[in-house]
């Protein structure tokens, strides 16, 4: 753990204390699951955000993409498909969707931000038509497994996020895919030229991005039972914040992965604390957009003034 | 076809899109004949002032590179509308609602300039945080009520029509547009835009205050986007805490349509305006074929990704 990881484990911590101070339902065993309850879906996208950050990409789409993920459960589950396929409905639907993304990304050879921000109308109103103007509600209980069941004292969920995290963890620090992706993020022009399948490894991440956004789908169904014509809407924005958050550099290149796990947290924690302190719901935004800003201007003006000469700030 | 293929840059952009507007316009009037009348150019002309004011504004901070996007550009929209719509409630003189609006919106667009340049934030990552800042307080602080209250003298500049034309696109998006064309053609802070855009590097040796004039640019975004808000009081009556909602999906399909390089240093204002022009026809059209509006987002985000591929496609072709 750096010096990023600890601030960010100190300001889970204080955060807590703050909120249990001021919220009497706030510390309790009922809450704390809901928050835990509440990460799941943004553990596994911010992760895929992650690898895309790294990689020098990005894609404000995956609300929506989760959105698309989520009716495919939800079909499948409500026409009686067998469990075990209806889970692996979200993330081949995410796999899918993210081998689109990367086809007009990277073939086109277009910036990911915009491109990703056109997909992002397209699959909004492809929502809408799919779902037809109403709700996808009251669905079957097939998928509950994931979350009630527990193996070996933890619910399948948290094996789930653990094994998707190792994977990652196992791809970035132990195969040239990972070497090669923080490369293209370093610089994307000298990894061309060193011989770096640069047009195959981004491809690749973007296909990753999609299956676990698409897995964050298979447990959001389990998890909410219904899908909502606004679902995602600011997941996006919650994983990019969250990542950037844990100390992910958005020019690529740099990542980590126990801050990620610790932005998520943070931003789930102030979200819930904020709530039950009785702040509305429309905040929340607004919230998560000041810290990621004021996060990013914090690290440059601490920088600037060369605190980490004294070392006590992030590097 | 051998003519267009001689056309080069602009006037190959414009030519493209003047192509495309006549090809919707026959489709819609084959569609449904009813569709143009004066009333339907009149309600053209009205949507597109806010998007054309709005576009300008992405255009500009897109031309002068530096990886320069505005995505707040619809959350300033929405939040200069509440902001002086709410200061009018806590006693702000009437007469001085049109200032505080776009001042709110240069006090926005000018934060989103210090975040780039003076923080160096990328923008894309600043202005997304402070999209969800804006678009978010707009909402908070009304509980997603709108704000009523638009004093009657504005309403009768907003609603009003001189010969078929909306007076605030005579007034407000003409004249912008007609500045920003000869400051961009003729103007040594033309010159510069265009250079910082083209390779900044060069731009800095030469002495041109590349910061500086970034900050401006970004500043006048939100004096843009803060007109687009007043108009929208003046034409609707009322603040909406969502009237920027997909306006920065918009303005981006219609810088990029318009033929504004998305790394910036190429591209005009005059492409833009028929971008506009083009996307609010389709749009109104589809409006008036009974088309549910959130199809209206899709198309847009499909006319940028065919749009950014096609522009792609076009270099591998010559």
């Amino acid at each position: 753990m750096n010096g990023r990881e600890w601030s960010l484990l100190i300001a889970c911590i204080l955060a807590i204390i703050v909120f249990s101070v001021a919220s009497p339902y706030y510390a309790t065993s009922g809450n704390a699951g809901t928050v835990l309850r509440n990460s799941i879906e943004l553990l596994l996208v911010g992760l895929g955000m992650m690898l895309l950050l790294a990689m020098g990409g990005i894609d404000v789409s995956v609300g929506v993409v989760m959105g698309l993920a989520a009716i495919g459960v939800g079909r499948a589950l409500g026409a009686g498909v067998d469990p075990v396929l209806t889970a692996l409905v979200g993330p081949l639907t995410g796999a899918l969707l993210g081998l689109l993304t990367a086809a007009v990304i990277v073939l086109g050879r277009v910036p990911a931000i915009v491109g990703t921000l056109g997909l992002f109308g397209v699959y909004r109103t492809a929502i809408f038509v799919l779902l037809g103007g109403q709700w996808l509600s009251g669905l079957p209980t097939g998928l509950t497994v994931l979350l009630g069941t527990t193996i070996l004292g933890l619910p399948v969920a948290a094996w789930v996020i653990a094994l998707a995290y190792l994977a990652v963890w196992i791809a970035l620090r132990r195969t040239p895919f990972g070497l090669h992706l923080l490369a293209i993020g370093n610089s994307e022009e000298k990894a061309r030229l060193s011989g770096i399948p640069v047009v195959k490894v981004r491809f690749a991440t973007f296909i990753v991005s999609g299956a676990l956004t698409g897995l964050a789908a298979t447990f959001y169904v389990a998890n909410y039972r219904n899908v909502e014509m606004t679902v995602g809407s600011t997941l996006a924005l919650d994983a990019i914040a969250a990542v950037v958050l844990g100390g992910t550099s958005i020019l690529g290149g740099k990542c980590s992965l126990v801050g990620t796990v610790l932005g998520v947290l943070l931003l789930r924690i102030l979200q819930n604390g904020l709530l039950l302190t009785g702040v509305p719901s429309l905040w929340q935004p607004v919230v998560t957009g000041g810290l990621l800003i004021g996060v990013l201007g914090f690290e440059v003006l601490s920088n600037r003034l060369s605190l980490s000469r004294l070392g006590w700030a992030s590097k | 076809m051998n003519r267009i293929r001689n056309l080069q840059g602009p006037a190959l952009i414009l030519a493209l899109l003047a192509l495309l507007w006549i090809i919707v316009i026959l489709v819609l009037l084959v569609l449904k004949p009813s569709v143009f009348s004066l009333a339907t150019v009149t309600t053209i002309l009205q949507f597109s002032t806010i998007l054309a004011l709005v576009s300008l504004g992405q255009a500009v901070v897109i031309l002068a590179g530096g990886a320069g996007i505005d995505l707040s550009v619809g959350g300033i929209v929405s939040l200069s509308a509440i902001a002086s719509m709410l200061a009018l409630k806590l006693g702000l003189p009437s007469f001085l609602l049109p200032p505080a609006c776009i001042l709110a919106g240069a006090a926005l667009g000018a934060f989103n300039g210090v975040l780039v340049t003076k923080l160096s934030i990328l923008p894309l990552i600043a202005t997304l945080g402070t999209f969800f800042v804006y678009s978010g307080l707009a909402l908070a602080l009304t509980g997603g009520a709108a704000q009523s209250g638009v004093p009657s003298w504005l309403l009768i500049w907003g609603r009003g029509v001189f010969s078929g034309i909306p007076v605030p696109f005579l007034t407000i998006a003409i004249p912008f547009f007609a500045i920003a064309g000869i400051v961009l053609m003729w103007t040594a802070w033309g010159r510069w835009i265009y250079a910082m855009g083209f390779n900044e590097r060069s731009a800095r040796l030469v002495g041109i205050p590349v910061d500086r004039a970034r900050l401006i640019l970004y500043g006048l975004s939100g004096v843009l986007s803060g007109a687009a808000a007043l108009v929208s009081l003046a034409w609707l009556g009322s603040g909406r805490p969502n009237i920027g909602q997909n306006l920065e999906l918009e303005s981006l399909t219609a810088a990029m349509l318009g033929g504004i390089a998305i790394l910036g240093g190429r591209g005009g204002v005059g492409g833009v305006f028929a971008a506009v022009m083009l996307l609010v026809t389709l749009k109104t059209g589809l409006l008036q074929l009974n088309v549910n509006t959130v199809w209206q987002v899709g198309i847009v985000g499909a006319l940028l990704v065919f749009v950014l591929l096609a522009d792609r496609l076009s270099q591998y072709w010559r």
